[in-house]
């Protein structure tokens, strides 16, 4: 049989790859086919036997491997209980991190000294008022005569030589 | 195949005992071992990839239904393992060029009946041979189901089960890596 020209090739892989109702009963009508079955599934039984004893080991092999497996198993048992303990103590840490950063940064020198400034400043113009209320100025005229001041210059106030941030109570 | 512990392993899988986890280790290692080592031909790769497979098996014992066999979900679970080592084939391509791969060589392979004529044991190697190298060029997918069922002697079922296929894809992908193989003898012929 010239299997190149065999019209029924299909079918005995078909017969080799799965049980096939049509694919057998052609192989129980044709001898050719069948004693090609038979050879191509002897040479595969013989792949199969070939690969089990190529994958075959010694009993020693085994036992290390399986000494090996419970090895890792305790591994990894031992770093997940570890995780559990280790978990509310990460979890409270965190929460005390965050209280701590939600109060907002600790207030710095710098800020310090310039609301010590501020506060001299503020403490100064009540002074000037007072005295302008003191004075002979139109009282109609005296808030005025205070922002011409303070913008001149003209009656220096000695301790705000830095501009002045607005204040809360002005607007 | 069923074993003893097999009803055991449902929803309270996961407070198996470590003895009889052993047990279950000791039951499958041969043929997850044996399945990975025809997948990737490499005797260290299979036994890496086995201690893995039994480590994510134990890890994942809750998620064991008992809707496959134990030994079903194992091989799966190798089968999965196979697929992730193919996505990083740069290894692969260093071991080839530098003729690592098959470290197991062909020493020692006695695959012809003890009472075969030389003859007939050297052309039961030759055919061996070249099934395997036909077997090397299938893809991964073909490649599993030919060994799963040829080797293995799964039923085609099984192999659905071990692949997450359907069985008409496993009957297809049989069919085709059988028409390759026997192509191939037919040159040799």
């Amino acid at each position: 049989m010239n299997p190149n020209e065999d019209p029924h090739a299909s079918l005995v892989e078909q017969a080799l790859a799965s049980f096939d109702l049509a694919a057998e009963h052609h192989l129980a009508n044709c001898p050719a086919c069948e004693r090609e079955r038979e050879r191509v599934q002897e040479v595969l039984r013989e792949f199969g036997a070939a690969n089990r004893q190529r994958a075959s080991r010694p009993e020693h092999f085994w036992e290390q491997q399986a000494a090996r497996i419970r090895a890792a198993r305790s591994e990894s048992g031992r770093r997940s209980g570890l995780g559990l303990t280790l978990t509310p103590g990460l979890a409270a840490l965190l929460l005390l991190a965050l209280a701590v950063l939600g109060r907002g940064p600790a207030p710095s020198s710098t800020s310090v000294r310039t609301a010590t400034a501020q506060a001299d400043a503020d403490q100064q113009l009540f002074v000037r008022v007072e005295r302008a209320v003191e004075s002979n100025t139109p009282l109609a005229l005296e808030p005025v005569t205070l922002k011409v001041e303070e913008d001149d210059g003209s009656v220096p106030l000695k301790a705000t030589t830095e501009k002045r941030e607005p204040r809360s109570h002005e607007n | 195949m069923e074993t003893a512990l097999t009803p055991a392993l449902g929803a309270a899988a996961q407070k198996i005992a470590a003895n009889e986890f052993d047990a279950i280790v000791r039951n499958h290692q041969r043929r997850v071992h044996r399945f990975l080592f025809m997948m990737l031909r490499d005797p260290d790769e299979a036994d890496n990839l086995t201690q893995e497979c039994f480590l994510r098996a134990y890890q994942n014992l809750a998620t064991f239904r008992g809707e496959s066999s134990l030994e079903t979900w194992l091989l799966r679970i190798a089968a999965n393992l196979v697929r992730d080592q193919a996505r990083n084939r740069k290894a692969g391509f260093w071991k080839r060029l530098l003729g690592l791969e098959d470290r197991d060589g062909e020493a020692g392979e006695r695959w012809a009946a003890p009472e075969a004529s030389p003859e007939q044991v050297l052309l039961a190697r030759e055919d061996v041979k070249a099934v395997r190298e036909i077997a090397d060029r299938l893809s991964q997918q073909q490649r599993a189901v030919f060994m799963l069922r040829f080797v293995e002697e799964m039923e085609l079922n099984e192999i659905a089960a071990v692949l997450g296929l359907q069985v008409g894809s496993v009957k297809t992908h049989l069919f085709r890596a059988v028409q390759t193989v026997r192509e191939k003898l037919r040159d040799l012929r």
